[in-house]
This record gives structure tokens, sequence and C-alpha cells, in this order.
């Protein structure tokens, strides 16, 4: 067994930023998301490596808020595209949790199955390697094993951590994991160190069977009261890890332009704002409806799992205190056999 | 990444074609052809697939492809409703475009052979069906009886008149119908809605096929005719119109519960409608 002790954590970092960018989970401020190890301080960044979650998700890394596509030019009626994307260097997200691990498995789905491949996300990927840090004692707002994502074994990782102690369990899982294993070198020890037991979850979401029943719950009139306080705020999806809608946009000056991508929401109206005034979504309760049967029932139905992955970031976020462990329960022991 | 050719590298990045021709259909639609810089298409494409056009730096816009003419050239009949459409409304030929696709399933061209066809259409529904309908009569053998009802606010605003008038009718065991919604002077066809033309005409069931688009309103009243004359959902078929960005099933907006239209439609049997929510 390889262990990594703590003492050595920041010198590990060190060594793995010299041939990669390393993303980290540091509080900065106000905020705590993943930032590059590199722009580090000292004194007023605070490594949150043993807290549970961060603020922000690590999808950035992966799927960036605003992505260049081609650049172009645009003179009289003539027009010219320039392939302007260079692909990235190699990344570290180092000590992501399971749910953010399981969350681009499912990016991994959306970017890279189904017919086409994102060039763009593919070129990201590829040379992202992933170091999941396994949890054992959930928070306040984990909910993941009820998500079927298993917290001290996370899915997709290069190497997983296990924090032991005065030590992490260094397991590296795949050959993307065993470059950085060579490249800590004698900063990894072989010693045996044992982790910790699961202990119980606080939050109770029974998911089961729920993608099934929600195919007869189209129209149920819950959705007026589960959207009811809703503010179509999107604050939701931006700190889901596993929210991926994006938009297509142009930004030009003169004849010279660029055509980006970047997050969009399903919570906002102009999301399927049709030119000519149809809106297939066009109030609160049926983007609201949508986002939820989307998480919980049309992207299992598409990719054989939900699109959540229990990391309780949405019930932090949400000014109007929705909490999708409670929608979850709600749709769970709704009795539908009453309605009409 | 090649002049004309769609770069199948990376899905996401059009390809440049020219705008050979602009013929103006109604006061609010307009035909498109478009070829590659120095000749060719840039892809190929089925009857019902769907190409994103970019006028830059305005936008980039979904549109039927309603026909491609061999390897000379794509058509898009473009109406005349927002943003982009204004801007392509104001383009002359020589115009260079971006252009990526094809994208979506297309009808079922091989299912329907041997079938009767009946196509019904309102409006610009008209352009989804016209690459369905010139594919039939390019393959006039494999398909049955062909009927094509379809109608408009007015006369102005039929689309594709010199085919509606002159050529198809002429086509074997080709009947059309055209309606308008109101009298004007001058027409002396037959003047209502679509739904109930359909029913007045009342084509058999029996070994057909009917496709169908049309403004939304239009495309309900229809159903609910076709239904009552015997059509099962398996024979009647439409294609849908979402909002869309990415045209490849990944940027979310253009679900209906859990198909996305842009991918997985924009064609499909009423009994497959029947399977998803509402929304369409």
């Amino acid at each position: 067994m390889q262990i990594l002790s703590k003492s050595k954590l920041e010198e590990a970092l060190n060594q793995l930023g010299k041939n990669a960018e390393l993303f980290v989970p540091l509080a900065r401020g106000e905020e705590s998301g993943f930032y590059p190890w590199s722009s580090y301080q000292a004194g007023s960044d605070r490594l949150m490596l043993d807290a549970l979650n961060v603020l922000l998700p690590p999808k950035s890394v992966v799927f960036p808020q605003t992505e260049r596509m081609y650049s172009f030019t645009s003179t009289g009626p003539a027009v010219e595209i320039k392939e302007t994307f260079e692909s990235p260097q190699p990344r570290i997200i180092f000590g992501l949790r399971a749910c953010d691990a399981a969350a681009i498995a499912c990016f991994d789905d959306v970017f890279l199955t189904m017919g086409f491949i994102d060039s763009f996300y593919q070129a990201r990927r590829d040379n992202t390697t992933i170091v999941a840090h396994a949890c054992y004692e959930p928070g306040a707002n984990c909910f993941c094993e009820a998500m079927g994502v298993d917290p001290t074994e996370p899915v997709n990782a290069d190497v997983i951590i296990r924090d032991a102690g005065e030590v992490y369990i260094w397991e590296s899982k795949s050959s993307k994991g065993e470059k950085l294993t060579a490249a800590l070198g004698s900063l990894l020890e072989n010693k045996e160190a044992a982790a910790p037991g699961l202990k119980p979850f606080q939050q109770q979401a029974n998911y089961e069977g729920v993608a099934e029943k929600l195919k007869g719950m189209f129209e149920d009139p819950i959705w007026e009261q589960l959207a009811a306080t809703c503010q179509t705020c999107g604050i939701c999806t931006y700190v889901c890890p596993s929210c991926y809608c994006f938009d297509i946009q142009v930004k030009s000056w003169g004849e010279e332009g660029y055509r980006f991508r970047c997050y969009d929401s399903c919570m906002y109206s102009e999301y399927t704002q049709m030119a000519g005034g149809h809106n297939p979504r066009g109030n609160e309760r049926e983007r609201f409806r949508n986002r939820f049967l989307h998480k919980l029932q049309f992207f299992s139905e598409r990719y054989g799992k939900p699109l959540c992955t229990g990391c309780g970031r949405c019930i932090v976020a949400c000014p109007a205190g929705i909490n999708i462990v409670e929608i979850i329960n709600n749709i769970k022991e709704a009795d539908t056999s009453v309605r009409a | 990444m090649s002049e004309h050719k769609c770069n199948c590298e990376n899905p996401l990045v059009p390809g440049i074609v020219e705008v050979i021709d602009i013929k103006d259909e109604t006061p609010d639609v307009k035909s498109f052809f478009v070829r590659g810089i120095g000749g060719g298409v840039p892809f190929d494409v089925m009857p019902g697939q769907l190409g994103m056009v970019s006028l830059l730096p305005v936008g980039e816009g979904m549109y039927s492809v309603s026909w491609q003419e061999e390897q000379e050239y794509l058509h898009f009949a473009i109406k005349r409703v927002g943003l982009m459409t204004n801007e392509m409304h104001r383009i002359e030929v020589g115009q260079q475009l971006g252009v990526r696709g094809p994208y979506g399933n297309g009808f079922p061209v091989e299912e329907c052979k041997g079938k009767d066809m009946l196509f019904i259409a309102g409006g610009i529904g008209l352009a989804p069906l016209r690459s369905f309908i010139k594919y039939c009569f390019k393959h006039r053998q494999d398909y049955g009886k062909i009927q094509i009802i379809y109608g408009s606010r007015s006369y102005a605003d039929l689309c594709f008149k010199d085919e509606l008038f002159e050529e198809w009718p002429q086509e074997k065991d080709t009947e059309v119908y055209i309606t308008i919604d109101n009298p004007e002077e001058g027409w002396d066809g037959h003047v209502g809605f679509v739904p109930a033309y359909l029913e007045e005409i009342n084509p058999a069931a029996e070994g057909k096929i009917a496709v169908v688009c049309g403004p939304p309103v239009m495309i309900k009243f229809v159903l609910e005719s076709l239904e009552k004359m015997g059509y099962t959902d398996e024979q009647v078929i439409s294609t849908l119109e979402m909002r869309m960005k990415c045209g490849i099933g990944k940027c979310g907006r253009c679900n209906v519960g859990s198909e996305y239209i842009c991918l997985d439609g924009p064609v499909f049997t009423l009994a497959q409608l029947k399977q998803l929510p509402p929304e369409w």
C-alpha cells in the first residue's frame, strides 16, 4: 500500500504542478472552488482538501464557463473561419469528491457518446487526470449514496486518495494515475494504513423507483406545489457539478469576431424561446419540471443513471430553500392513484 | 479543413458556402440556394434532415433542408420571423454563409416504399415536406399514389407556386389540393382551413402514410381528422421544431422528454409522439 504523509502534501502538490496545471479545492475570500495550485496565496487562501465540497464544482476544468470555438472575419459577402482551439495543457483535478467525479462521468456520457463527439470537451477531458478523494463522513447536505454513488469508491478516478489520519492512502486506478505515482517518486511511502468506516448519511433521499414513477407524473399537480417558491434564478444549475447545458453566441467588432459557447440554464425562458414567439416551456413551473425530470427521469432513460450525484450544493445555494432531497421524497411518496 | 465540405473533425465548426440564388416565395418567405466555394454541396442530406446556417456575425439558425439538388446546391426556404431571419432576408446573391450538418433523422423514406403518400402542410410547413415530396417524384416507382394537401392564409402566402400549380400536378398518379383561408379576388380555388379540406377530400387510410407539418394549431386539428378517418398512429408522421443551438444532442434545450429533436428527431410517428410528454 502506498501512502502520502499529510506533512508532505504541499511538496507533493508542488511536484504534481510541475508537469500539469493542477487544480485544488481552495477557499478564497468568500468563495471556494477548484483553483490553480500555482495561484495559491499562503495566508489568504485556505486549502480545503479535508473539507467536504467547496462551493463551486470542478466542472469548469473540463467544461469552461466560456470557451471560444472559432474566430471569423466577415468582409462584405466574404466569410473566413479560423479554428483557434488549441488542445489544453495536461491538467490534474486534485481532491474532488466522489459526487464530482461521478458528475464528470455524466459529462463523458453527454459529450462523448450518442452519435457525435464534442471535440472541445474531448480535448480537455483527454488531458485531465482525476485524483478523487474518498469520503467517509457525509456532510449535512450530502446524499450521493441515494443517487447510486459510492462515496468511498469514486468512479472515473485515475487515483483515489483516502484520509487515514496522518496520511492519505494513495491508490492508482489507471495509467494516467500511474504517471502521477511515478512523478511523486519517494514522496509516496510503502506503509500500511487503514481508512475509516463510512458514517451514516444525515440526508435520506429515497430515489428508488422514482425515475419509473415520474413517467406517469408529467401532468401531476405536484409540480405546481413543488415549483411554487422557485424564482428561476438559475443558481442551482450554476453550482451543479452535472448541469452541462450551454448556449452558443457570437462576439464581434468590425469585420472580426469569434463564436463561443457558455453555460446556459434551463431555468431561463430564453433557453427555449423560439423566433416567432412560441416557447414550449414559457412559465416557471414548466421549466422547473423539466429541470427535475431531466435530472431524475430523462437522463436516466437516456444514459442509465440520474443526472444528480447528491453533492447537495443546490440545497445550500437556493435562495428559496428548495431542497432536491425533499423533492425526490415528495415524488416518491406522492399518491398518484387518487389523481385523475 | 477543406474549403467547402463540412468539417467532420469538429461537428460544431461550420464550413463555408456561397448563396448562388435567392427567390421570393411569399411576402415573408425566401428560398436560398447555397453551394460550396468552388462548387459542390457542403454535405449530403436525406429528406427531412436539418442544416445549421450561420450568417456572421448575426447568428446561427437551424432550418430544414428543402432539397438537395445532386451535388449542385442545398435549398433552404426561410420565413422572416426574428432577428436572424430578418437579416437573412436582406442578404444578396454572392453572400457567404457558414453551414454545418446534416442533423436529425429525416423522413423514413425506406419504410414508406410501396405506400400511397398523403402530404398535408400549412404555410412554411411545406418547406420540410417538399424534400420528401421531391424525393418521391425522383424515385416515382417506389411510391404509390401521391396526394398533397396544402393551405396558406392567402394566395400570396403559398410557397413554391411553380411546383404547386405547374410541376407537381403533371407528375404521374399525383393529386395536388390547394386551399387558402379566406376568399380573395382572382382566386377560384378552394377556400377554408386545411383540416376541413382534408376531411372533405377524405383520402382512404388503407395502404397510406400521412406526413404532416404546419402551424401547431393546424397539426392538432389535422391529427384529430386523420384519427377520425381511420389512420393509425403508425401511419402518421410529423416533423417537430424546437429552439436549437448545437444540433448534436449536447446543449440541452431541444428536448421533449428524453428525446432530442435535433438528434433523435425532428421526424416522429404519431405513435412515437404519444409516448413523449405533450411539450411538442
